[in-house]
């Protein structure tokens, strides 16, 4: 009978303690910032050389670019440019290997949606989704190696 | 007709037939808010508020459940045998609700003053037990039947020590009738049943949370071995008449523990007199659901096994002794 | 004449004790088993297949999700039968902080199997007491590394993230609640006549069975057999500190149940010490050729993952695909004893033997 009394007597002191859950959605929850929520893509930053579309272990990446439209420059510019968030991950090595920064992550995780349809972003969206930017993208521990 | 001999006019009838909605309605009260409570207390207890989001506090909560499951489409497994399936359910709630007409709340207050009042109690609220082995029966699924058989072995063989730890009560106040046996303890809380029949009341209290089928005794369901147990294939109402008929027998347990073993409507003290009868009562009732709330939060689940010996080996035997002390003093003292 | 019938009851795969989608095929007799068959592989997703097609980083995110439950610990086998492979040099700082997460990810797990385990037993409080402190855990991985149970910290060659400033202060703060908290969950369960009744004696076996089952970790320290990666093959960085290995002769479930509460506490005694030692600053990364391939060649390590001998077996043609890459999965070696002690219990047993061997389905099924 001790052990069964010094359980109720736990559970009677928790009673009177503070309640540690998260008032979420009442209350937004913050994560941190290195937290991998939903990405943020800047068409003009990209470049597209396909090195997400690569590294993605997924392959939820499309991509497709287009010749640019100023005569004056070379290279191209992104057309369109779609994540299907019914098989992303959230690893991060998207936002890891980019050059310029174009695809970073945000804090944003919301993306509960009643069709799976709405989980495939396009451009326009993941432009728009631009709050709550991650502060340290593109930290590519290979490729910072000794720049410390 | 010369009514005023019989005691039953029409108006009587009416009368009797409010009273009687009007405890359906307290009851159905009481249930809701129980509910309710449980879930507040055993939240609050692991570090959560508890339900809050239908309604301020969320107090309408159990109301949005029940809808819920009124709402809900009643289905019926196609193997099941289909009349008993139906009667389960209300084999079961019926007897729960008619053994509360016993109950004494005050010295006036009393929905019906039998001279059996205990043994009222006793016979009625197995008769449950078969609406529930007859639920799992009628179910055909494997958990349910398991469930059911699981419920029946252990209320019928609960059962027994509980009315043997009641008999010391009995044998103290000379009467089966339940107001008369509160009238015994009037005085100080030490003429309360429960330090002269310590050794009752403890057997009592264990049998009963068994009975009610509770943590730590709630092997007929068991969500973790038999995922429901006997209530797995209902639903909608049918489901909810098991609910309501588990928690009234909560209501029944609590009220009969007040007034067996903690003297009813009595103050703790003569002093205190001044305070109504049915004011001590609630705090007696609420006292014995707290604590079983408690244990709810606090315990896990018993074997089966081990509730059979406990039940058999310990209890009964230990329920035995307690009424051959209390004979044995009573005999002394006189 | 009453005439008796066995009954088959199909135990899973929506049940809720058995921790996700796992089955198991009952042949009853009352509510006594006379035959068990498990049948697993609701949640295969071919990891081990799936590698031969991906370079060496992005297999790391599958491990994650192979035991969820301990994620840190899956990642840092792979990486490290790739750096042992690739013959690396890890910088010490980075060494430290795998050190520190998988230890504090041993923590966690253990407080979801304390947890889940109580649950299946009936008792619903000591759930929620400990996902709030494992909550914290994850509030520091979360923190460190941006996820909550999909971790993907470590990398080829180091981690990812160094610590945030103040991480460490944290993980101090982290270890010393712990370990109050740890006298408050005994003080709940472990003596309670209920629960020691229950699970005492249940599930026996000797250590002859348990080596020839293949048994790792607390299913075969419960019976006596001094055997922890982290002691008998150290690894990582695991002979500078001071620990004990926990074992028990019992071989019940009572016993796993008190190996796996007291490693919590070696677990915290490592962090305590890893914390202090934790170097100032350095490389949290070595030096890593910029496309992986290891040299032709073939690696097997092993490591203590809370659940037991987790191991990665890897081929390399010196590609930057594996040939062939194969994890020793310790929940599904484990659950190959439950046939055999299942046998002659009852149903209520059944969930306390599963429960106590600590099975994640997705790495039964990887
Ligand atoms: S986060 Fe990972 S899975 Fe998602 S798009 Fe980027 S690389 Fe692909
Ligand atoms: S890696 Fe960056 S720049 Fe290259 S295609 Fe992807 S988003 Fe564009």
């Amino acid at each position: 009978m001790k052990g069964i009394a010094k359980g109720l007597g736990v559970t009677l002191k928790t009673m009177t303690q503070k309640k540690v859950t998260y008032k979420y959605p009442d209350v937004p929850l913050e994560m941190p910032n290195r937290f991998r929520g939903v990405q943020h893509f800047e068409p003009d930053k990209c470049i597209v050389c396909n090195q997400c579309v690569r590294i993605c272990p997924t392959e939820c990446i499309t991509l497709t670019g287009k010749p640019n439209p100023d005569p004056e420059k070379k290279g191209k510019v992104i057309d369109t440019y779609d994540i299907n968030f019914e098989i992303c991950i959230l690893c991060d090595l998207c936002t890891e290997v980019c050059p310029t920064e174009a695809i970073v992550m945000t804090n944003n995780f919301e993306l509960a949606t009643y069709s799976r349809d709405d989980l495939f972003k396009n451009m326009e969206w993941l432009d728009d989704n631009n709050t709550n930017v991650r502060l340290e993208n593109s930290t590519n521990p290979q490729a910072k190696k000794g720049a410390k | 007709m010369e009514p005023a001999t019989q005691g039953v006019t029409f108006g009587s009838v009416v009368i009797e037939a409010i009273l009687g909605v009007l405890t359906l309605l307290i009851v159905l009260g009481f249930v809701t808010y129980a509910i309710y409570f449980e879930r507040k207390v055993i939240g609050w207890m692991q570090g959560r508020p508890g339900p809050n989001r239908v309604g301020p506090f969320g107090l309408l909560q159990t109301v949005a459940d029940v809808l819920k499951l009124l709402i809900k489409e009643d289905t019926i497994p196609k193997k099941a045998d289909r009349p008993l399936f139906i009667l389960a359910p209300a084999l079961t709630f019926v007897p729960a609700f008619t053994v509360l007409a016993t109950i004494p709340y005050t010295s006036k207050w009393i929905p019906a003053d039998l001279n059996v009042g205990l043994l009222y109690y006793v016979a009625l609220s197995s008769i449950s037990t078969m609406g529930i082995l007859l639920g799992g029966w009628a179910s055909n699924n494997k958990y349910a039947l398991l469930g059911g058989m699981r419920s029946t072995a252990q209320m019928i063989s609960y059962e027994v020590p509980l009315v043997i730890s009641v008999v010391g009560v009995v044998l103290m106040s000379g009467s089966l009738n339940l107001s008369t046996i509160v009238e015994g303890q009037a005085g100080y809380f030490w003429n309360w049943n429960f330090l002269p029949q310590i050794l009752g009341f403890g057997i009592f209290v264990i049998a009963a949370v068994s009975e009610l089928n509770r943590t730590p005794f709630d092997l007929p369901e068991a969500e973790s071995e038999l995922v429901a147990g006997y209530h797995v294939e209902y639903s909608g109402f049918r489901f909810a008449f098991f609910m309501l008929s588990e928690y009234v027998y909560m209501y029944a347990i609590a009220g009969l523990t007040t007034v067996l073993f903690l003297g009813g409507w009595h103050a703790p003290f003569p002093f205190l007199d001044f305070i109504p009868g049915i004011i001590w009562f609630v705090l007696k009732f609420c006292l014995v659901i707290f604590t079983l709330y408690w244990l709810r939060a606090t315990m896990p689940r018993i074997r089966i096994d081990q509730l059979m010996s406990l039940g058999w080996k310990v209890l009964l035997p230990l329920s035995l002794v307690n009424v051959f002390i209390t004979a044995v003093v009573m005999e002394f003292m006189k | 004449m009453i005439r008796t019938e066995e009954m088959l009851l199909n135990v899973g795969p929506q049940h809720p004790s058995t921790h996700g989608v796992f089955r198991v095929v009952v042949k009853l007799d009352g509510e006594q088993i006379i035959h068990a068959d498990p049948v697993m592989g609701y949640l295969h997703r071919g990891t081990e297949k799936l590698a031969e097609n991906l370079n060496y980083t992005q297999i790391i995110p599958y491990t994650d999700r192979m035991d969820y439950v301990s994620a840190m610990t899956n990642n840092y086998v792979l990486v490290h039968a790739v750096e042992t492979l690739l013959e690396l040099e890890i910088p010490e700082r980075a060494e430290y902080l795998r050190l520190i997460v998988m230890e504090l990810q041993r923590v966690a797990s253990h407080l979801v199997w304390w947890g889940t385990y109580l649950l299946d037993i009936g008792a619903m409080s000591p759930f929620l007491y400990a996902f709030r402190e494992r909550e914290m855990i994850i509030d520091l991985f979360n923190e460190l590394c941006g996820a909550r149970l999909t971790y993907f910290y470590m990398r080829v060659g180091g981690v990812k993230w160094d610590a945030p400033e103040g991480w460490i202060d944290k993980v101090k703060a982290f270890v010393a609640h712990m370990k109050e908290k740890l006298g408050e969950y005994h003080n709940l369960v472990s003596g309670n006549e209920i629960f020691l009744a229950r699970i005492k004696g249940v599930g026996r076996y000797d250590a002859q069975t348990a080596i020839d089952y293949g048994l790792s970790g607390a299913n075969l320290r419960c019976t006596g057999v001094d055997w922890d990666l982290r002691k008998s093959q150290p690894y990582s960085l695991y002979d500078r500190f001071d620990f004990d290995v926990i074992t028990r002769t019992e071989g019940d479930c009572l016993a796993r149940y008190e190996i796996r509460l007291e490693e919590i506490r070696q677990s915290l005694r490592i962090l305590d010490q890893a914390l202090e030692q934790f170097p100032e600053e350095g490389e949290i990364m070595g030096k890593v050729p910029r496309v992986i391939r290891p040299p032709k060649g073939e690696a097997y390590v092993a490591i203590e993952s809370p659940r037991g001998e987790i191991g990665c077996h890897l081929v390399s043609e010196g590609k930057a695909e594996p040939y062939r890459l194969k994890f020793r999965r310790p929940s599904f070696v484990n659950l190959q004893i439950l046939p055999k002690l299942l046998v002659g219990e009852s149903m209520t047993n059944l969930i306390t033997i599963l429960g106590g061997i600590d099975i994640v389905v997705g790495e039964v099924d990887a």
